[in-house]
């Protein structure tokens, strides 16, 4: 089957999840973990950057709606990055655009972090 | 070397017999005495004759597969006691000589014989039985040789009766068979079988049949007994078979009598471990027919108490921390609990093998008292399952008496075989319950095929065709029609985010709301604003629903459709396959956003043989073994391809293709097709 990966790390203040391969209803606790810890750690600003991830589905996409909630809660945000043109037109035709940043590119979502504050 | 009328029935032998015995009483008559060696001769061979198939017709009363030699011994026992009876009460003769006798002396003496032979002929053939029975090779030509030396010696006699120089050629034939006969005694393998008490039966026995076969034996030299002298001058042959066969009981009776005296000290470990074999085998038997677990723990616990010899017994088992009894034997129930726990809490150490305890008394409160529990031995067996405790055997001794190696090894057998047991009964109502979710299931499926509508409907100028196919037993997708006016007919297709039952429940919400809403409101935008108001409440937060709500005039062909999140709307339209993303967000996904501000409304008219697509996710996102989407291009080209025929044929032609592409791969998600072709003619 398909593998997934997740992998954490912290550039400044900003947390930034890398996300590899296949991203659906059987790999998504992954990434589910991966928020719970982020949010055990009090770090609610995260960049999610798809550079490697192939694939994802409607079960993907429910774990940041789920938690992207707590992040703003809490003064942060969840933001995509490097996204592939096929993964962005899920989110694309489910509307995610207008609620959820998504940037080319990570250090854009790093500098609107920084403006933000 | 074949018998001669080994293999006939049963009452064809006896008919043989009883021939052969006329034909003796006639011969008899004829020849009153043996006045010439052709006479004796040819009555030596009828007397043989007589002997042979009584011994052919007695052997069918034998089973050797059957094992019930002490029955055979009594058999024994009781047929010599009758001989040595007839054989006393037939008179003394002290002069040796034959006395003058009367024709009906004469006629018992011949009943008498006959019974005496057809007697000894049992007794044959019951050693024969006896001979064969528990023996792994098949040791048949021992017993044939002797058989052989046997019959020769029989025969011999006519030669020793008329020349007596050569005499020393019967004794030399006589000799050597009971040389065989003491050699074949010494098969008595069986005995090893017997239970003990069997065995003092059997030695008891043997005193007494050993007794009456020497007894009988020493009648023959003694020329005291009529009967016998008279059938020796009568027929030597008959006489030599009387004496080997009393020979024959003799010794074997005493082969028995040492046999068992020597098998008696070993004879209870004997029948400890044959029931323990046995037990086990009725256990495993039990183990694949009874599913019921008290039942097995009661046989279980009862077996295991009575191979070990306890006073008392009990089975619990045990879930995290709570124990429970399922079986006792000779305890209460209550007591055993108060006890088990007691001795779990003195152990206070996990117990993964079979142990053994010395003296220990036990104080329990019952029922307002204090019962004090001696116990000299007890012996704790867990019941493993991958590693994990999940119930323990106890057995306990009172009376000074210890559990030894040999009930450890059993008990720790039972627990074993217990532990198996529970497994398979756990497996086995779990293999029910799953059947029952299965079946559950099954009606889950029929109702959702019956939300959808099962027939498209007919309208004037619009042509429409549906395929519907959920992943597994139910899902997600949801398609559906509804007039709302006599000239507008509205029409939705969403999908449910996730697959199986939990899709399958919000679908029917959904199909709820687009009913209800569909009544009501006549804007496809406002209406799927409300269904997202709705769904926003009752959806957690990782899922949502995509839809597609649309309305057509059935004068105009002027379409006006709303899309929530779902996937693009596709119309061919010509050549063209132009596909429609109006905006609009997920239902369920917006977060405090206004969901009305974001969803823009499509109006256009359909032209003629135009055919509007509607579809969910799972034909566009359908996969072949190398993971590769079927995707947007493959399916436009197949709707172009099919725009012109049937919308029917087209509809199965495009599940088709899809069935074709991921037919190495399980389909992961449901799909829906609906099209909708325009038709002003």
């Amino acid at each position: 089957m398909a593998d997934f990966n997740v992998s954490s790390r912290g550039v400044g203040s900003v947390n930034v999840l890398d996300l590899k391969g296949y991203l659906d209803a059987h790999t998504a606790p992954e990434l589910e973990k991966a928020f719970n810890k982020l949010i055990d750690e009090k770090s609610f600003n995260v960049i999610v950057n798809f550079r490697d991830l192939n694939y994802i589905s409607s079960a993907g996409l429910g774990v940041f709606m789920a938690y992207v909630e707590t992040m703003r809660e809490n003064k942060g945000d969840i933001k995509f990055s490097n996204m592939k043109e096929n993964v962005y037109n899920i989110f694309d035709l489910l509307g995610f655009p207008v609620l959820y940043e998504f940037f080319k590119d990570e250090t854009e979502a790093l500098d609107k972090f920084k403006v933000q504050g | 070397m074949k018998i001669p009328f080994k293999d006939s029935p049963r009452n064809k032998k006896l008919e043989n017999l009883v021939i052969t015995a006329i034909l003796i009483i006639l011969f008899r008559l004829i020849f009153p005495s043996n006045s010439s060696a052709g006479v004796y001769t040819a009555s030596e061979f009828l007397l043989f004759g007589f002997i042979y198939f009584a011994a052919l017709y007695l052997n069918d009363f034998f089973n050797v597969k059957k094992y019930a030699p002490l029955s055979v011994i009594l058999n024994i026992g009781v047929l010599t006691a009758i001989i040595f009876f007839i054989l006393s009460v037939s008179g003394n003769s002290s002069s040796g000589s034959i006395p003058n006798t009367t024709a009906v002396e004469s006629f018992f003496y011949m009943l008498a014989s006959f019974l005496l032979i057809g007697g000894l002929a049992y007794i044959f053939i019951s050693f024969r039985y006896l001979f064969f029975l528990r023996q792994k090779k098949n040791p048949g030509k021992y017993f044939n040789v002797m058989v052989l030396f046997l019959v020769i010696s029989y025969f011999l006699n006519i030669v020793d009766k008329y020349f007596k120089e050569s005499s020393f050629l019967w004794e030399a034939f006589f000799a050597v068979s009971i040389m065989l006969i003491s050699i074949n005694s010494l098969r008595v393998s069986w005995i090893a079988f017997l239970t003990k008490k069997e065995k003092i039966y059997l030695l008891v026995m043997s005193v007494v049949i050993a007794f009456l076969f020497l007894r009988i034996a020493s009648l023959f030299d003694a020329k005291e007994i009529t009967l016998l002298a008279s059938l020796k001058d009568f027929s030597g042959g008959t006489w030599t078979y009387m004496l080997s066969m009393m020979i024959y009981g003799a010794v074997y009776s005493f082969v028995i009598f040492f046999t068992a005296l020597f098998h008696l000290p070993t004879a209870e470990a004997f029948d400890r471990k044959a029931e323990e074999v046995s037990s086990l085998m009725d256990l495993s038997k039990i183990i694949t027919k009874v599913f019921n677990s008290k039942q097995l723990a009661d046989t279980i616990i009862s077996l295991s108490s009575k191979i070990c010899n306890s006073d008392c017994a009990w089975l619990v088992t045990c879930d995290k921390d709570t124990i429970e009894v399922q079986s006792t034997v000779n305890i209460g129930y209550v007591e055993s609990e108060k006890i088990t726990q007691k001795l779990l809490l003195e152990i206070n150490e996990g117990i993964d093998e079979t142990i053994i305890l010395g003296k220990s008394s036990i104080r329990i409160a019952y029922e307002n008292d204090l019962k004090i529990y001696n116990f000299s031995s007890i012996a704790i067996a867990p019941l493993m399952r991958h590693e994990q405790v999940t119930g323990y055997i106890f057995a306990a001794k009172k009376n000074n008496t210890v559990f030894d190696d040999e009930d450890k090894k059993a008990i720790s057998a039972y627990a074993d075989y217990a532990a198996v047991a529970f497994e398979n009964a756990r497996l086995f109502s779990e293999s029910i319950e799953k059947e029952r979710m299965e079946k559950e299931l099954e009606v889950a499926r029929e109702i959702q095929h019956k939300i959808v509508p099962s027939e498209t409907p007919k309208f004037r100028n619009l042509q429409i065709a549906a395929r519907f196919k959920p992943a597994y037993e139910v899902g997600g997708d949801y398609f559906d029609f509804f007039d709302i006016s006599d000239e507008k007919v509205g029409f939705v297709v969403a999908d449910v985010s996730g697959k199986g039952i939990s899709a399958a429940f919000v679908m029917a919400e959904v199909k709820g709301i687009f009913e209800s809403l569909s009544k009501v409101i006549s804007a496809p935008k406002e209406l799927l604003t409300c269904a997202n108001d709705i769904l926003k409440r009752s959806l957690d937060k990782k899922s949502f629903v995509t839809a597609v709500y649309g309305i057509i005039n059935l004068n105009t062909g002027v379409v006006n459709l709303a899309r929530a999140g779902h996937t693009p709307i596709l119309l061919v339209s010509g050549n063209d396959v132009n596909r429609l993303t109006p905006n609009g967000i997920g239902l369920g996904i917006d977060n405090g956003l206004n969901f009305n501000q974001y969803i823009t409304e499509l109006e256009f008219k359909l032209n003629n043989d135009d055919i509007l697509t509607l579809y969910s996710d799972g034909i566009t996102e359908c996969k072949n073994l190398k993971l590769e989407d079927f995707g947007m291009e493959r399916f436009e080209k197949l709707l172009k391809e099919n725009k012109s025929i049937s919308l029917e044929s087209a509809s199965d032609k495009i599940i088709e293709s899809l069935e074709e592409f991921s037919k190495e791969y399980i389909q992961h998600d449901d799909i829906t097709l609906v099209l909708l072709k325009w038709g002003n003619h």
